[in-house]
């Protein structure tokens, strides 16, 4: 006789999510671009447009399926707070439907930081796995500054020096994947004054790109879940959902692959969540899940998690 | 329990003399470990005879720990490795004898950030172990004094006790100089305090220890002629009186080793064998050494004097 | 060197990795009770937003989400050839009963990997694994694992990783740290290797090294880390039962010391040990010939019970006022 036993508290399980072939967004909105009135919006869209078509064209290799493509906007109310989303949003929406965009998707930029009592930056933060530099052999603990991350090894500054040891003088940083010369990196995640924590723009975006992958656990449950529109907007930010389905009709939130249109001052942000990401370890139930849909649906996925990202940056911003 | 040997001075028999009170408290069956914290001049390897510390650890002595170079000390069992013949084999009811060594070269280090979370580190996971940690301080007012008295601060420490011997010979500016040290500015107290010490809890947690002290009716005087004798009597009598003027005094005071001849010439550990069957040794001395180390857990020599 | 070559083999190599290797540490946790099961979730959760695996059967056990360590170094080989590795170890912190507390580090081998570093996402991608750059015997560092004590500085120290780990948690503000009495850590260092058709059938070598080091190298059909690990943890945990126990009973002076000090200074084993003997409970199936070996030669459970009831002779002695040392010879 075989007999079997489980306990459910030693054994969890971890949700599944539904997935699209691509997140497709059509762009972050600040203060300042609003307060530049309509026509700074028109402009933005009217730019992205053909790059947003762009990347609708070149997600075909879905394995002969209909392509899964939603899209998404991200507003900031982390920052700084402004208007309201009853008189934001329907101006977003008509401008971007003015140049032919649908937006499925809008995310607010504080979503990233909390959800209720969900802190997705905090989970994004919980598994970053530094990338070890040569000889790191496990008998020191990584070297951290609180609060950065680096793509390499700082400058040694003010280490604790002996009595009459020789001095060393100024070297340089290094990047860790550096070839032959460096671009070295240090991003800033987060400060805190009065034991508030304010967590960092390019961290957030780190989120944001989680988020979008579905990668993002907590205790094995979705993060954040969409909801779908209410028949007016709200107007306060905080009584509108986190993630709201504008589009009935949309495909899934999260993707297997990622592809912002972005105005190029974005590129340092995103050089900076690319740092973050690259060191950034996903749950193997949950890469494990996405690469069996994959395979499944015939698709190719690169196991890299910044691989499944794409960008298109134009200029002017 | 954590013992912390200090000085104000170098060459006042602090480590000698806390060396053997780690051997005699391990003797009948306490685990010990001993620190060399002398980090200027870590030497202690010497006392106990072990050679391979002697030459120095290369990498993973306590410099390298307390930089973060390594995630553990080197540890030397005593009873193992020492070259003294009269240490082995290890006593049937001993308990252990560590040696925890400083590196090799390793000269007096500025604090770093995290110096002080990874010595409070090491005082708790030996804790877990030992019955005594007994930490061999530079002499003065040094880092690793104020090292410690920082780690000690911490809250995770708050349970532990932590016990201090100050060492100091039977002169008049050995009493004055350790008086500074404890009373005096930028001495124990006044770094304990700024550190988040409590003041008093702190005072009392403090014994002063009489290192190579002469006394007169010890055999090694007994050719002395009377005028010599007289003045000799005089002047300890002098030093009682400066020592208790300075809280000094016998209340404090946690013992007293007499002056002798062996360890004057070598620094080693006293064993039975030397005082009993060579005789080149005092008694007297072996019989302090081993006060002393029954007086660390002694509750009743560390009630508040006041 | 030529040799005959070889057909192919129609049959696939087995699943699973060829080569684990990993270290165990094991201490009392420093505190004066067992640790209720809420604050023992607490103390485990090492990742936010992660899972602390509980369960109650047949003793309690909480078991920490893993964590990862980025590690580019050479890997401990026996001949000291230099090869590299770059990848990630895992670990992990296990209570049992509220009462004993382990680390447990692990890496997998991979059978072979490039010369050159990979981006970090690659390695992320395979949590627990370090590639070898080039060639590599396993025999080599499956020695070289075991000794690793013994060899120069500078190579994978999965050992660091388990003890920062410990003191890490040792150290939390959660514990009182009056544990019931002193006791030294213990380590086992271990490999896993895949039986090889035709060389050595599945067995275990376990061997004492001395008094707090232990290794143990297993030869299995199939190598799974989880399996394995716990396994390790199992047997680490037990080892130190057994080794605190008797070391306890010899401080005693139970047999030689008279009157009831011996019993009263072994009291805070009869309360807080006693009942943690469960060998080979939580142990996988395919793993469990394995504790059954072990429990032949040196027979870990035959101890144990001759060790626990020389102490309860003791205590019914002293119950009925009869001095238990008149009736040991000498
Ligand atoms: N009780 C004693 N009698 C005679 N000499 C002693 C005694 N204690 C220590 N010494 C000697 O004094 C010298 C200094 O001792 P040491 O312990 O190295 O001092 P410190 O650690 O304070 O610098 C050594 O040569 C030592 O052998
Ligand atoms: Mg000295």
């Amino acid at each position: 006789m075989d007999t079997t036993f489980r306990e459910v508290s030693s054994d969890p399980r971890t949700t599944q999510l539904p997935l699209s072939h691509l997140s497709l967004e059509l762009g972050h909105l600040y203060m300042d671009d609003f307060a530049a009135g309509p026509g700074r919006l028109r402009e933005q869209f009217a730019r992205v447009k053909p790059w947003a078509d762009a990347a609708r064209a070149a997600a075909t290799r879905t394995g002969g399926r209909r392509p899964r493509i939603s899209t998404c906007f991200l507003i900031d109310d982390y920052f700084t707070r402004f208007s309201s989303p009853a008189e934001v949003l329907p101006q977003v929406l008509a401008e971007a439907a003015e140049c032919g965009l649908v937006i499925d998707y809008l995310a607010r930029e504080s979503a990233c930081a909390e959800v209720g009592a969900v802190r997705p930056a905090r989970l994004a933060e919980a598994r970053l796995v530094q990338s070890p530099p040569l000889g790191s052999n496990g008998s020191r603990p990584p070297a951290t500054e609180v609060g950065w991350l680096s793509n390499g090894e700082r400058s040694p500054s003010d280490q604790p020096g002996e009595a009459m040891q020789a001095a060393a003088g100024w070297q340089p940083p290094r990047e860790i994947e550096a070839r032959r010369h460096s671009v070295f990196l240090d991003v800033e995640l987060w400060d805190e004054h009065e034991g508030r924590r304010t967590w960092s723009c390019p961290f957030l975006a780190a989120v944001w790109q989680l988020l979008r992958l579905g990668l993002l656990r907590d205790q094995g449950q979705e993060v954040l879940a969409p909801v779908p529109r209410e028949e007016t907007f709200p107007a306060s930010w905080d009584s509108l959902p986190p993630l709201v389905r504008l589009n009935p009709a949309a495909d899934p939130f999260a993707a297997y692959r990622t592809c912002s249109v972005l105005a190029s001052r974005f590129l340092p942000i995103e050089h900076a969540v690319r740092v973050i990401l690259a060191q950034w370890s996903p749950e193997e139930s949950v890469l494990r899940q996405i690469a069996e849909r994959a395979e499944r649906e015939g698709l190719a996925m690169p196991d890299d998690v910044t691989d499944r990202i794409n960008y298109v940056f134009h200029a002017p911003s | 329990m954590l013992i912390f040997a200090i000085s104000d001075k170098g060459g006042t028999g602090r480590s000698v003399t806390s060396a053997n009170i780690a051997y005699r408290r391990a003797l009948p069956g306490a685990d010990v470990c001993y620190l060399d914290f002398d980090f200027g001049s870590p030497t202690s390897a010497a006392v106990f005879d072990v050679p391979s510390a002697l030459r120095g650890t290369e990498q993973a002595g306590l410099h390298s720990y307390l930089r973060g170079e390594v995630a553990e000390p080197q540890r030397i069992d005593i009873w193992a490795e020492t070259e003294s013949a009269g240490l082995r084999p290890r006593p049937a009811q001993a308990g252990q004898l560590v040696l925890l060594p400083g590196d090799r070269g390793g000269g007096e280090f500025v604090l770093g950030s995290d110096t002080v979370r990874r010595c409070a580190d090491l005082f708790l996971r030996l804790e877990e172990e030992f019955e005594i940690t007994l930490v061999d301080l530079s002499a003065g007012r040094s880092y690793a004094a104020q090292l410690v008295l920082e780690a000690t601060a911490l809250p995770e420490l708050s349970s532990v006790t932590a016990r201090w011997l100050v060492f100091h010979r039977w002169t008049r500016q050995h009493i004055i100089a350790a008086a500074g040290l404890v009373y005096g500015d930028r001495g124990i107290m006044a770094t304990g305090a700024s550190r988040g010490h409590e003041r008093d809890r702190l005072r009392d947690s403090v014994r002063f220890v009489r290192a190579a002290v002469p006394s007169p009716s010890s055999p090694m005087f007994a050719e002395l002629r009377p005028a010599q004798a007289l003045w000799l009597s005089i002047c300890d009598e002098d030093l009682t009186r400066l020592a208790s003027e300075h809280k000094l005094g016998p209340m404090l005071t946690l013992g007293t080793v007499p002056l002798d001849p062996v360890l004057q010439w070598r620094e080693q550990l006293i064993t039975d064998e030397d005082v009993l069957s060579s005789q080149v040794a005092n008694l007297e001395t072996a019989q302090a050494f081993a006060d002393l180390a029954a007086a660390l857990t002694d509750d009743r020599r560390w009630q508040s004097p006041l | 060197m030529t040799r005959p070559s070889e057909p192919f083999s129609t049959v696939s190599p087995p699943a699973g990795p060829d080569l684990l290797i990993g270290e165990v540490r094991t201490a009392l946790l420093q505190h004066s009770v067992a640790l209720p099961r809420a604050a023992a979730g607490q103390l485990l959760q090492l990742r936010h937003g992660e899972r602390v695996r509980t369960s109650e059967r047949p003793s309690g056990q909480a078991v920490s989400p893993d964590l990862l360590t980025g590690v580019d170094c050479p890997l401990p080989t026996a001949s000291g050839r230099a090869v590299r590795g770059v990848g990630t170890a895992t670990s992990r912190a296990v209570l049992t009963e509220g009462r004993l507390l382990q680390a447990s580090v692990r890496v997998r081998i991979a059978a072979t990997g490039g010369s050159l570093r990979l981006p970090w996402g690659h390695y992320l991608a395979r949590p627990g694994t370090v590639e070898p750059s080039g060639r590599l015997a396993g025999a080599d560092l499956v020695d070289g694992h075991l000794s690793a004590d013994r060899l120069p500085g500078g190579a994978l120290d999965l050992g660091a990783i388990a003890e920062r780990l410990l003191t890490d948690l040792q150290g939390r503000r959660v514990l009182d740290r009056r544990a019931p009495f002193r006791s030294r850590r213990t380590r086992l260092l271990w490999t896993a290797t895949r039986a090889e058709p035709g060389g050595d059938g599945p067995g275990a070598l376990f061997t004492i090294e001395d008094g707090t080091l232990r290794t143990l190298r297993l030869t299995l059909e199939r190598v799974d880390p989880v399996a394995v690990a716990a396994f390790c943890e199992d047997l680490a945990l037990h080892d130190w039962l057994l080794t605190t126990l008797v070391q306890l009973v010899e401080r005693s002076g139970l047999g030689s010391a008279p009157g009831p000090e011996p019993l009263l200074r072994l009291r805070p084993a009869v309360d807080h040990l006693l009942h943690l003997w469960m060998p080979g409970a939580r142990v996988d199936r395919a793993l469990a010939p394995i504790w059954a070996g072990l429990e032949t030669r040196p027979g870990f459970t035959r101890q144990w019970a001759a060790t626990v009831q020389r102490i309860r002779d003791h205590l019914a002695l002293q119950a009925i006022g009869l001095p238990a040392h008149s009736y040991q010879g000498d």
